[in-house]
């Protein structure tokens, strides 16, 4: 019993990072994908209000044409009740002298009536007590804010509104998300799905493809240099991972642009300058994936590099014994010994590809004309940064949501088309 | 040292005596999107504000400090719009900002703005000398939620010397923008125009025309001039006219395919945007009238000679000349402290003082807010400020104040896009971004 506690006190620290750093966000994202969660909802929930814009539209929620018209026509009127209480809160004489001329009188909008309070002949003086008392007399909900649903719910009984409607008005007027599912119906209708899938599917094939073999290419042909200078070429090669992304990307932009170092050289020759980045597709495709490729490859050299060492040397002297040469050691040794290596980059740079997509925002921002704006990007752009400020959380999740499915089914491909338990048990380079 | 000790202690005296008065600390910070150097009366113009309203305190007797923070460093639109959007939710929103008209829709929604209708009297001075129309921009659904900061309105641009090279003599140029407005000189002939300049050498290729390098209100002024239409008066609703919008992409494909314009063109960096239009690499371009100061800065003092400014031309019969003014607003952010909301917004409508507001308007050539600003010597004194209102402002729309706009322009950028660039036809790219506004906008959208 208490080996078992000591375990999972062993465990805790690794359990609690596991739960904040992946299991919660997974579970946010669930959540969020099922809402309607943007910019105008809100995320912390919202209030009831009806303004003029929804009262345009209020008549096809399929109320009674009498509450419509309630909704309509209320505005501020000058009744006893309300005299009662700006008596009370006031002045008796701003009261009187309002009854004496007004009473009965409707204003369509509260600056109306505050215009009156100001020209009273005694007249209340400080902006926001005219505001508090014209508010005394308001006999609408348009334009109004309530808290809580009760709150609306008597606001309505007030205004006299069929109570018959109430419910429905609620709803109407409610400002904050609701749970649906209409993000995944519309990203099954959107047909830039099935083109973010695509440059998504074309993006991780290419950049692995480029990521591990030239990762292995790096390692091997470290792996014959002599050490010093090896190590020399595999700091070198290791430089796009450790630098920031930001300088690292600025450094392809300078190298790309306009008036970059390509268009420079080129110009020598009397190429007109150009963006060698975004002039056309293909080009943009071509830097990205040498972008990511160099960032993920340098991670492989290291990797595989040690993988090679790891090789027990005694076989690679015999076989030059046997007279092979490099090839055919690449070839018969040192390849075969890598599948675990290679099995392990190639399937932590899918998932990571597959979510990663910080190197293409900071070169093309997706573009030139959306082209190459992938799955995660997208995800991004609809959630969180767009110029119109028009941030859809919950459809940003539902996006997110399908790389987490994928993402999880992939894995799960990788270890049964890998076998991933039996290199475990069994690694090979040990043999 | 026994002098110190009477004086404090004489000091402490006079402070029992005095009763208690409470100094009131209030913090305001004001965020301003969109905003540069010249933009920085922005700010300022909150601290200046500040200090009037501490005096008029003083005056009543009470002690008021009032310390402003502004910030102004954001790279763009969508980082500022960002911060601000996460910042309400997380309770952490700057008092003051300075955005767009378009966010007043979704973010009253959202809770995150109050009006400041419920702080200050709009009837009293200055507010009740702001343009009435700047006012309604600054509204939305029958509430004052916001007060206008400035002005400005997005024309086109001629560079002289290309024109005359294109043949036109210096009457006609003068004469260009009276004939754009009569919707005698069109976008096609602006193509036309375009191509001659790359096809005769006067510019280099993909400088004939040369627009807005990002997304931007500006690119609803083409859907106008091809006759499209972005709200429905009627019914409040949203319209896509997709006739409208399939000539309005066309036109850029048309460009493109002249060789007067890049296809690669949008995303070109700002600064060497702007460093080009402003010596005369383009022969025709967008803009917005505060550009007037920065081609200034990259070397061209002498606009009125070199170039030349007009309303957008129409692109069809069915459109219009036109132009759109896309004034920035003050807004007061939602505060778990109501006496901060009210401050903030006493701020707002004494920055929006006339005199105040031309120190902006003059700096950063954008264009006045209140009608009184015209009797101001420093703004009246400005050719560029006067001009440019008497030319544009007259036939200036704007864009609707509407939950959903934010998602009609973002569909409408991306659809100009890709078929700028070549993915898909004007014809391919108006039926996805039919099928986005249908699936994203819903019931608020017309579709013609």
């Amino acid at each position: 019993m208490t080996s078992r506690m000591l375990g999972i006190g062993f465990l805790s620290p690794a359990i609690i990072a596991a739960s904040i750093f992946f299991l919660l966000p997974v579970l946010l994202t669930v959540m969020f994908a099922f809402t309607n969660m943007s910019t105008s909802t809100g995320i912390m929930g919202g209030d009831y209000r009806i303004n003029t814009e929804q009262l345009r539209s209020v008549g096809e929620t399929g109320i009674s044409a009498e509450s419509v018209e309630k909704l309509e026509t209320a505005g501020f009127q000058i009744t006893e009740t309300g005299l009662a209480a700006l008596a009370d809160q006031f002045d008796e004489k701003v009261a009187d002298e309002l009854r004496e001329d007004f009473l009965g009188e409707s204003f369509a909008a509260r600056r109306d009536l505050e215009r009156v309070l100001r020209q009273l002949d005694d007249p209340i003086r400080k902006t926001r007590d005219r505001k508090a008392a014209a508010d005394l007399f308001a006999v609408t909900i348009v334009g109004e804010r309530f808290d809580t649903e009760e709150q609306f719910r008597a606001a309505l009984s007030d205004t006299g509104i069929n109570p018959a409607d109430h419910d429905v008005l609620a709803e109407f007027a409610y400002t904050g998300w609701t749970w649906t599912t209409d993000n995944f119906k519309l990203l099954m209708e959107l047909p830039s799905t099935v083109r973010f899938a695509t440059n998504t599917a074309f993006y991780v094939v290419c950049t692995l493809t480029f990521n591990i073999i030239f990762g292995l290419f790096l390692a091997i042909s470290t792996f014959y240099l002599p050490g010093k200078y090896a190590n020399t070429f595999r700091a070198i090669w290791f430089l796009p991972r450790i630098l920031p992304p930001v300088l690292y990307v600025l450094m392809w932009n300078w190298f790309t642009w306009d008036n970059g170092f390509i268009a420079t050289v080129t110009g020598w020759f009397g190429v007109p300058p150009q963006n060698w980045m975004m002039q056309t597709a293909p080009r943009a495709w071509t830097v990205i994936i040498l972008i990511n490729g160099f960032v993920g490859a340098s991670l492989g050299m290291i990797l595989f590099s040690s993988a090679i060492k790891a090789i027990p040397s005694s076989m690679l002297y015999a076989s030059e014994v046997d007279g092979a040469n490099r090839w055919q050691q690449v070839r018969y040794i040192i390849l075969p010994q890598m599948r675990w290596p290679i099995l392990f980059m190639t399937s932590y740079q899918t998932l990571s590809l597959l979510t990663s997509f910080e190197y293409i925002l900071l070169a093309t921002d997706g573009g030139p004309g959306r082209t190459t704006e992938v799955w995660a990007l997208a995800a991004y752009h609809t959630a969180l940064n767009n110029y119109g400020g028009n941030l859809q959380y919950g459809l940003g999740a539902a996006y997110a949501l399908a790389l987490v499915f994928i993402g999880i089914a992939l894995s799960v491909l990788y270890l049964r088309f890998f076998n991933f338990k039996e290199l475990l048990a069994k690694p090979r380079i040990e043999q | 040292m026994t002098n110190e000790i009477r004086t404090s202690a004489l000091a402490g005296a006079i402070a029992v005596l005095a009763g208690p008065t409470f100094a009131e600390d209030i913090n305001i910070t004001v965020w301003a999107g969109g905003s540069n150097d010249s933009d920085s009366y922005r700010i300022e113009a909150i601290e200046i504000a500040a200090d009037i309203l501490e005096r008029e305190a003083a005056i009543q007797g009470e002690e008021l400090n009032i310390t402003v923070e502004g910030r102004r460093d954001f790279t763009g639109w969508d980082e500022f719009k960002q911060g601000i959007t996460l910042g309400a939710e997380a309770g952490t929103a700057p008092s003051i900002v300075v955005t767009s008209h378009l966010d007043i829709a979704p973010w009253s929604q959202a809770g995150y703005i109050v009006a400041v209708e419920d702080y200050v009297d709009l009837d009293s001075w200055p507010l009740n000398n702001v343009y009435p129309n700047l006012m309604e921009i600054a509204s939305y659904a029958g509430t004052q939620w916001g007060i206008p900061q400035d002005s400005e309105s997005r024309p086109f641009f001629f560079w002289r010397e290309t024109m005359t090279q294109l043949g036109y003599s210096e009457d006609d140029i003068d004469a260009l923008p009276a004939r754009v407005a009569s919707g005698e000189y069109t976008l096609r002939n602006v193509l036309e125009d375009a191509k001659k300049a790359v096809e005769m050498g006067i510019v280099e290729e993909g400088y004939g025309f040369y627009p807005r390098p990002s997304n931007g209100p500006d690119y609803a002024q083409f859907y106008l001039s091809f006759g499209g239409e972005l709200v429905d008066a009627d019914t409040g609703k949203l319209v896509l006219d997709k006739a409208s919008m399939t000539e309005f992409y066309q036109f850029f494909v048309d460009l493109v395919a002249a060789g007067a314009t890049r296809q690669n063109h949008i995303g070109t960096d700002w600064n060497q945007w702007y460093n080009e239009v402003a010596n005369g690499r383009a022969a025709f371009w967008h803009g917005g009238t505060w550009h007037f100061g920065r081609y200034a800065r990259e070397g061209n003092d002498d606009f009125w000679n070199t170039i030349q400014f007009s309303l957008i031309p129409a692109g069809n019969d069915a459109g219009r000349p036109n132009t759109i003014t896309h004034p920035l607003v003050y807004l007061v952010m939602n505060q778990e402290d109501d006496r901060v909301e009210e401050i903030a917004a006493q701020l707002i409508a004494i920055a929006t003082e006339p005199r105040l507001n031309s120190l902006h308007a003059i700096q950063s050539n954008h264009l006045a807010v209140a009608k009184a600003q015209s009797n101001i010597d420093l703004y009246r004194g400005d050719r560029w400020a006067s001009e440019a209102t008497e030319v544009l402002l007259s036939s200036a729309s704007s864009q609707p104040n509407h939950l959903q706009y934010g998602a009609f322009s973002e569909a409408m950028f991306r659809g100009l896009e890709s078929a700028w660039s070549g993915v898909q036809t004007p014809a391919e790219a108006v039926a996805e971004v039919e099928a986005q506004m249908r699936a994203t906008i819903g019931d608020d959208l017309i579709v013609r």
